[in-house]
C-alpha cells in the first residue's frame, strides 16, 4: 500500500478552484503517488472557525473524517494548510490523549460507520493513520523528492518569477509541527525551481494572508489590508505569479484583489496558482482542465509567458 | 483484584537523602498537593537499597513499593544509584515468579529541585496501585 | 507461604539485635551475646523508652492534622513512654521539654514529629544531648513538608499518614545506638575554581584571612566577564579601572596560588581533604621564575610582546567575541594577570620565529606538555561564572544572519576604548555610524518556547539602559530604542539611573520583537513587533540591532560540579544548599558557590556573596577538624565469609580483605567510608553493619508500616 493515500479534498479547492483537485490527482500518479477518492468526508472542519467557537464539535468532526480513512486503511494526503492544522493536528492530539480521544469516541458512537454495509456498526478513532500534505509528499525523497518532480516536467515554467507564499497553519505553531525553520525556509522553493520557473524572494514573506482565524468572515477590511501588504511586497520583487499550498489562502489572494480594487481602489492583477495547478501546467495540463478560466484574477499573464 | 470497600493502599517509598527526599521537602515548601497514600524511609542512597526490604514490605502485604534516587551521573556517592537500578532490575523478575505484578515496584529518579516531580510521581504510582488493587500478598487480597 | 521461609532464613543470617517480626514483639528484643565490636552485631539493649514529641508548628501542622489524637496515639505504640505536643518544638521551651522528658521518664530514644530532618535534625540531636543521651538515638518524623503541606485538604488522610509516620520512626527509635561522630582534621587550604570577580574575592578574602588559597582559572588570564566590559551600571566605573586593582593584588597576594590556564581534571576525598588534581596546560611560556629556575638568569616572559609579529597564524580572539584577531602566541590585552603569553598549541605550527625573536629571555618552549599538579585542600569555592546563549537559535532575530545584529557583549566591546574600534560603535556590514540602534531585551530570556530560558537574566535591563546612554553621550543625534518587556531596575540607585536613562532621551517600547528582517540593499534591519501601550504593531527601520542575550551556566560548569558532587536546579544554574538561608553553601559539605555560576546576578551581589562563601568555607579550616556523621559501614565478622565482593562494589575503596585470627574478613577504613551503603544493600550474608541505617532498623521501619497500625 505505498504510496496509496485517501485524497481529503477539503472545501474550497473543489468548489472554487477544481484545478487543484485535478492536477493533484493527475500529477501525483505521475510521480507514483496515487490518491483515491475519501468517500463522505466532511469540511475538515475549518480551524478558525468552528475551533474558535466550539472546539469538542472541532475535534469530534475533524475525526470522524480521519475514521473514514481509516477504515479505508489508508494515510490521508490532502493539499491545504487549513485542512493540515484540523486533520493532521487533531489526528496527532488523538493519538496522544487518552482523555481527548475517550471523549471524541463518546460523539462517534453515535455515527454510523458508512463502510459498514449492515450499518450495524458505528465509528470509533482508533489512531492508526497517518496524515500528510500533498506537498510535503512530493519533497520528502523517500516517496517522491525534487528530482522526480524535475522529470515529470514536460513543459518547463521558464522564464516566469514565481513567489512562494507558505501561509501560516502548514509550519506553525512550530512546538507542533516537523518542517524545521519557520523564519525563512526554502524548501518550496526548491519544488517551484524544479517546474523550471525562479522562485522570487521577497519582503516578509511569512507573514500571513490575512483569512485565517476566521478573520476574513469576521472583518474583511482588516483582512484584506493584510493581503493587501503582501500584495506590495510581491509587486516589489516583480514576480509573475504568487503560488501557494492553501487554497483559503488562495481564495484570499484571488478573491481578495477583486475586493481590494472594490475596497482600496488598487488592482494589482496578480495571478494566484495553486502549486498544484503549477505542476499541472509544467506537466502539460491544459488551463481548460485546470478550470483556470475560474480564477478571479486573470491567469492569462502567466500563461502567455509558458504557453 | 477486587478490593474491599474503603480500601486504601499501603504503599511503602524508600528514598534517598540527597535528591529524592530532598525533592519531596521541596514539593512540601511549594505546597504541590499529592495523595497520602505514600508511607517514607529514608536511607542516604539507594546504593543501600537490600532486596531484602523490598521483599519484606510485599510480605507484609505493600500493595505498592516506590524507589526514589537521584539522576543517573549525579548520584551523592558517585553510582549507588546505578547499582539500586540493577538490583531493581533483576528483583522485578524475582517478584513475577511471585505473583507480583510488575507495576507494582517502581524505580523513579528525582532530584532535589525537582518537588513538582515528586508530586506527580506519587499522584501517578497511586493511581497505578489503585488500579491493580490489594496485592495478591496482603491481607485485603482473601 | 514459601517467600516468607526465604525471608526468615535470610534473616537468621542478619544481626540479631531483631528478629524479623511484627513490631508488636518488641517488648523484649532477644538480648544476643555481647561481643568485642566488630566481631558480632551490636549489643542489644534491654527494653527502649521512647519520648514522642509532637509539633504543631503553630497551624502548619495543627492546621490539618489532629495533634491531640496523634499523641494519643503514640501513648498506644509499644515502647513509647512518654508523647506531648507543644507549639513550637524547636524552640528553647520546645526543646526543654524534651531534655526534661529524657532525664525524668529515663528515655532511650526520642522522636519528634514535626518539620524534615533536614532542616532540623541537628537541632534535635543536640536537645537530645542535652538531655544525656548520645545524640544519634534520636529519629525525626516528616509530618510537615512530607505530610501536612502536601496534604492540605485531605485532613483524615494527613492524621492517619501522621500516625504512621511516627510508628515507623519509633520502631527505628527503639533499634538506635550509641554513636560518635568522627573528626577529621581540615587542611588549612582552600581552592577556588574560576578567577571572575567572584572568584577573585573570594581568594582575596581566604588570603587576607590567612589562609593558602589555590585559585584556577581555564583562561589564560584572571578578570573573567567584568574585564571585558566597558561601563558598569548604575554609577558609569570604568570597569577595568575597578578591576585591575583587585586583579594586582590577587596577583601579587602571598597567599594566592595563582594557577591560570588550568582546569580541575580529578577530585578525591571530602570535606577537610579535597585531593584536587588540576591539569595547569601547556602555554608554551615560561615565566620569569620558571626561567630562573631553569638557570635561565634574567630570562622567562616579561609581556614586551616581541613574539607577536612575527607570529604567521591569526585567530579571531575571543575576549573581542571574535571581532578582533589575535595570533597563536597571544594575550587577551595588555592588562592581562599575569603577564605572561600564551601559545594555542593547536593554532601554532611550531615555526620557531617567536623563539628566534625572543632571544635571550629564552622564554618560549614549544615542547612544553601539560602539568598535572594535586593538591589538598579543605573546602572548595566554585565562581565559574557565565556564557552568553546561542541567540542565533532564535532565528527569528537574525544574528549571525544579518550583519548588523550583534549580542550585547559584542556591542560591550565596540564600545570600550580598547575594543576592536577603539569605543567607536560601527556598523559591521559597511562600518559607517548607526544612528538608530535598537535594543531588543529579554533576547532568550523569559522564554518558554523550549529554545530559550525560562529565567530571567536579572542584568540585561540594566546594561541595555547603560548601552542606551553611551550611545547618547558618545554619539550626538544617534537614538536608542528598546524594545522591553518589562524594565528591572532592582538594586541600589537603578531605578533613578532608569529616570536618567528615559531623561536623556532614550525611545522605549513595550512589546517583544516578533521578528527581524534585513534589507538586502542597505543592510538596514526592520524590526516588527506590538507597541504595547499603543495597541498597534510597529515596523521599524534600524541601522544596528543589539540583542540583550540571555545568560547560561558557563560550558565548564556541567563538568566541574559533576566532579565535586554538586547538583544543579532546574534552570540549570547550581543548587544552593538553601535557597534563602544558605545561598552560598550547597548539599556537599566543603563545597561552596559564589558568582552568576549559582544564577544571574549584577557585580555587588556577585562579590557579596563571594564573600559570602570565602566566611562560609575559612569556618572549617579555623576550627582546624570538621565532624563527619558516623554512618559508616561495619563488618559482622562471624557473619562475613570473606568472599571480598563488597570491596569492588564500594565507590571509595573504603572496605580491604584482612587476615583476623586464620580468617579472612572485610574491614572498613572509616577515613573513607561516607556511609552511603551500598556494601550493605549488597552483603548477602547480612555482615555488613550500616551504622544508623542498619538493616534491622530498616526492617523495623518496614515492619512497623505495614504490620503494626490500626485494628
Amino acid at each position: 500500500m505505498a504510496n496509496d493515500y485517501a485524497l481529503f479534498l477539503g472545501c474550497i479547492a473543489p468548489n472554487r478552484y477544481p484545478g487543484c483537485e485535478s492536477a493533484g490527482i493527475s500529477c501525483s500518479k505521475k510521480v507514483g503517488i496515487n490518491l483515491h477518492p475519501l468517500k463522505g468526508a466532511s469540511c475538515c472542519p475549518a480551524p478558525g472557525a468552528f475551533g474558535s467557537i466550539d472546539l469538542n464539535v472541532f475535534y469530534a468532526m475533524a475525526a470522524r473524517n480521519i475514521v473514514l480513512a481509516e477504515k479505508m486503511g489508508m494515510d490521508i494526503a490532502l493539499e491545504c494548510n487549513g485542512c493540515y492544522k484540523s486533520i493532521w493536528e487533531v489526528n496527532h492530539k488523538l493519538k496522544h490523549n487518552d482523555d481527548l480521544r475517550d471523549m471524541v469516541n463518546e460523539v462517534l458512537k453515535t455515527v454510523k460507520d458508512p463502510s459498514d454495509p449492515s450499518g450495524k456498526s458505528n465509528m470509533e478513532f482508533k489512531g492508526t493513520i497517518d496524515v500528510w500534505h500533498l506537498i510535503e509528499l512530493y519533497y520528502d525523497p523517500k516517496i517522491c523528492g525534487v528530482e522526480k518532480i524535475r522529470d515529470s516536467v514536460t513543459r518547463p515554467l521558464t522564464g516566469t518569477r514565481i513567489g512562494v507564499h507558505y501561509g501560516c497553519h502548514l509550519l506553525k505553531p512550530k512546538k507542533e509541527r516537523h518542517f524545521g525553520d519557520t523564519e525563512n525556509p526554502m524548501w518550496i522553493e526548491e519544488l517551484v525551481g524544479a517546474l523550471g520557473a525562479e522562485p522570487v524572494q521577497y519582503r516578509k514573506k511569512m507573514q500571513c494572508c490575512g483569512a485565517g482565524g476566521g478573520v476574513r468572515g469576521y472583518d474583511i477590511v482588516h483582512a484584506l489590508d493584510i493581503a493587501n501588504e503582501k500584495l506590495i511586497n510581491l509587486h516589489e520583487a516583480k514576480v509573475d505569479a504568487v503560488t501557494e499550498v492553501c487554497p483559503f489562502c488562495q481564495l484570499q489572494f484571488d478573491r481578495g484583489q477583486i475586493e481590494i480594487q472594490e475596497k482600496f481602489g488598487k488592482f494589482w492583477g496578480l495571478p494566484v496558482l495553486h502549486y498544484n495547478e503549477l505542476l499541472g501546467l509544467a506537466q502539460g495540463m491544459s488551463p481548460t482542465d485546470l478550470a483556470l478560466d475560474l480564477h478571479a484574477v486573470p491567469v492569462d499573464p502567466f500563461l502567455k509567458k509558458i504557453l | 483484584m477486587a478490593a474491599p470497600e474503603g480500601w486504601k493502599p499501603k504503599i511503602l517509598g524508600i528514598v534517598c537523602n540527597w535528591c529524592s527526599y530532598a525533592g519531596a521537602d521541596l514539593a512540601g515548601s511549594a505546597r504541590t498537593q499529592y495523595p497520602p497514600d505514600v508511607r517514607i524511609v529514608r536511607i542516604m542512597c539507594t546504593g543501600r537499597l537490600d532486596p531484602l526490604f523490598i521483599m519484606k514490605a510485599f510480605a507484609d502485604g505493600a500493595d505498592g513499593v516506590l524507589v526514589s534516587g537521584c539522576h543517573f551521573g549525579d548520584c551523592h556517592y558517585l553510582e549507588g544509584n546505578l547499582k539500586a537500578a540493577k538490583r531493581m532490575f533483576l528483583l522485578k523478575s524475582v517478584l513475577k515468579d511471585l505473583g507480583i505484578e510488575d507495576k507494582r515496584l517502581r524505580m523513579t529518579f528525582v532530584s532535589a529541585s525537582e518537588g513538582a516531580k515528586w508530586a506527580k510521581v506519587v499522584e501517578d504510582v497511586v493511581k497505578t496501585v489503585n488500579g491493580l488493587g490489594p496485592s495478591p500478598l496482603s491481607q485485603n487480597a482473601r | 507461604m514459601v517467600d516468607k521461609k526465604q525471608k526468615e532464613t535470610k534473616a537468621k543470617a542478619a544481626p540479631k539485635a531483631k528478629e524479623a517480626a511484627p513490631v508488636k514483639a518488641a517488648a523484649a528484643p532477644t538480648a544476643k551475646e555481647a561481643a568485642a565490636p566488630g566481631k558480632a552485631a551490636p549489643k542489644a539493649e534491654g527494653p527502649a523508652r521512647i519520648g514522642v514529641f509532637v509539633c504543631h508548628c503553630g497551624t502548619n501542622i495543627a492546621g490539618v492534622v489532629d495533634v491531640k489524637a496523634i499523641v494519643e496515639y503514640a501513648k498506644t505504640l509499644p515502647n513509647v513512654a512518654h508523647a506531648e505536643d507543644y507549639q513550637y518544638v524547636c524552640s528553647t521551651p520546645g526543646q526543654k521539654k524534651i531534655e526534661d522528658a529524657i532525664k525524668e521518664k529515663k528515655l532511650t530514644g526520642t522522636v519528634v514529629a514535626a518539620c524534615s530532618p533536614r532542616l532540623h535534625e541537628p537541632t534535635f540531636r543536640r536537645a537530645t544531648k542535652e538531655g544525656g543521651l548520645n545524640p544519634f538515638r534520636f529519629e525525626m518524623a516528616n509530618i510537615r513538608e512530607q505530610g501536612t503541606w502536601v496534604h492540605m485538604h485531605d485532613k483524615e488522610g494527613a492524621t492517619e499518614k501522621a500516625k504512621d509516620t511516627i510508628r515507623i520512626a519509633v520502631a527505628k527509635a527503639s533499634l538506635l545506638q550509641d554513636l560518635t561522630p568522627k573528626s577529621v582534621p581540615v587542611e588549612r587550604a582552600a581552592l577556588v575554581v574560576g578567577a571572575g570577580i567572584a572568584g577573585m574575592q573570594a581568594a582575596l578574602d581566604l588570603a587576607n584571612a590567612g589562609i593558602k588559597t589555590y585559585l584556577v582559572e581555564k583562561n589564560p588570564s584572571i578578570g573573567g566577564r567584568m574585564s571585558q566590559l566597558d561601563k558598569t551600571f548604575p554609577t558609569l566605573d570604568c570597569s577595568q579601572c575597578i578591576l585591575t586593582p583587585k586583579m594586582v593584588d590577587v596577583g601579587r597576594a602571598e597567599n594566592i596560588k595563582l594557577m591560570t590556564y588550568s582546569e580541575v581534571e580529578e577530585v578525591e576525598g571530602f570535606i577537610g581533604q579535597f585531593d584536587v588534581t588540576i591539569r595547569k596546560k601547556a602555554t608554551g611560556v615560561l615565566t620569569m621564575e620558571e626561567a630562573e629556575a631553569k638557570g635561565i638568569s634574567g630570562g622567562g616572559c616579561n609581556g614586551c610582546g616581541d613574539c607577536e609579529p612575527v607570529c604567521p597564524v591569526i585567530k579571531p580572539n575571543p575576549f573581542e567575541m571574535g571581532m578582533k584577531p589575535r595570533y597563536a602566541i597571544y594575550i587577551y590585552h595588555p592588562q592581562v594577570v599575569p603577564l605572561l603569553y600564551t601559545i594555542d598549541f593547536d593554532s601554532c605550527i611550531k615555526c620557531g620565529l617567536c623563539v628566534t625573536v625572543c632571544g635571550d629571555k629564552k622564554a618560549i618552549d614549544l615542547e612544553m606538555k601539560d602539568e598535572l599538579v594535586k593538591v589538598r585542600v579543605g573546602t572548595v569555592i566554585l565562581a565559574t561564572g557565565f556564557d552568553i546563549f546561542p541567540v542565533e537559535n532564535k532565528r527569528e532575530w537574525g544574528y549571525k544572519q544579518f550583519d548588523n545584529v550583534v549580542t550585547s557583549l559584542e556591542f560591550e566591546r565596540l564600545i570600550c576604548a580598547s575594543g576592536p574600534t577603539g569605543g567607536h560603535i560601527i556598523r559591521p556590514s559597511d562600518g559607517k555610524t548607526p544612528m538608530r540602534i535598537g535594543f531588543v531585551l529579554c533576547a532568550g530570556s523569559r522564554d518558554n518556547t523550549g529554545i530559550g530560558k525560562p529565567y530571567c537574566s536579572r542584568f540585561c535591563c540594566m546594561y541595555s539602559l547603560k548601552h542606551a546612554h553611551q550611545i547618547i553621550e558618545k554619539m550626538p543625534g544617534a537614538i536608542p530604542y528598546l524594545f522591553y518587556m518589562d524594565i528591572r531596575s532592582f538594586g541600589k540607585m537603578y531605578e533613578e539611573f532608569y529616570y536618567r536613562i528615559q531623561d536623556e532621551g532614550a525611545k522605549f517600547v513595550r512589546g517583544r520583537v516578533a521578528n527581524i528582517l534585513e534589507d538586502p540593499v542597505t543592510k538596514n534591519l526592520h524590526v516588527y513587533g506590538e507597541d504595547t501601550m499603543l495597541a498597534r504593531p510597529f515596523d521599524m527601520e534600524l541601522d544596528m540591532v543589539v540583542l540583550a542575550a540571555a545568560v547560561q551556566p558557563a560550558a565548564e560548569t556541567e563538568k566541574v560540579r559533576k566532579l565535586f558532587g554538586v547538583s544543579c536546579s532546574l534552570d540549570g544554574w547550581l543548587l544552593e544548599a538553601h535557597p534563602k538561608l544558605n545561598p552560598c553553601g550547597t548539599t556537599t559539605a566543603g563545597v561552596f558557590v559564589a558568582g552568576v555560576c549559582q544564577g544571574p546576578k549584577d557585580i555587588p551581589d556577585a562579590v557579596a556573596q563571594a564573600e559570602g562563601a570565602a566566611s562560609a568555607a575559612s569556618i572549617p579550616i579555623h576550627i582546624g577538624k570538621v565532624e563527619l556523621e558516623p554512618y559508616f559501614a561495619q563488618c559482622i565478622e562471624e557473619n562475613c565469609a570473606g568472599c571480598g565482593m563488597c570491596v569492588n562494589l564500594c565507590p571509595y575503596k573504603a572496605l580491604s580483605l584482612v587476615e583476623k585470627e586464620g580468617k579472612r574478613v572485610m574491614e572498613v577504613t572509616e577515613a573513607k567510608c561516607k556511609g552511603c551503603g551500598t556494601c550493605g544493600g549488597f552483603c548477602p550474608g547480612g555482615a555488613i553493619w550500616m551504622q544508623h541505617f542498619a538493616t534491622p532498623q530498616i526492617i523495623a521501619q518496614i515492619d512497623a508500616f505495614l504490620l503494626g497500625g490500626a485494628k
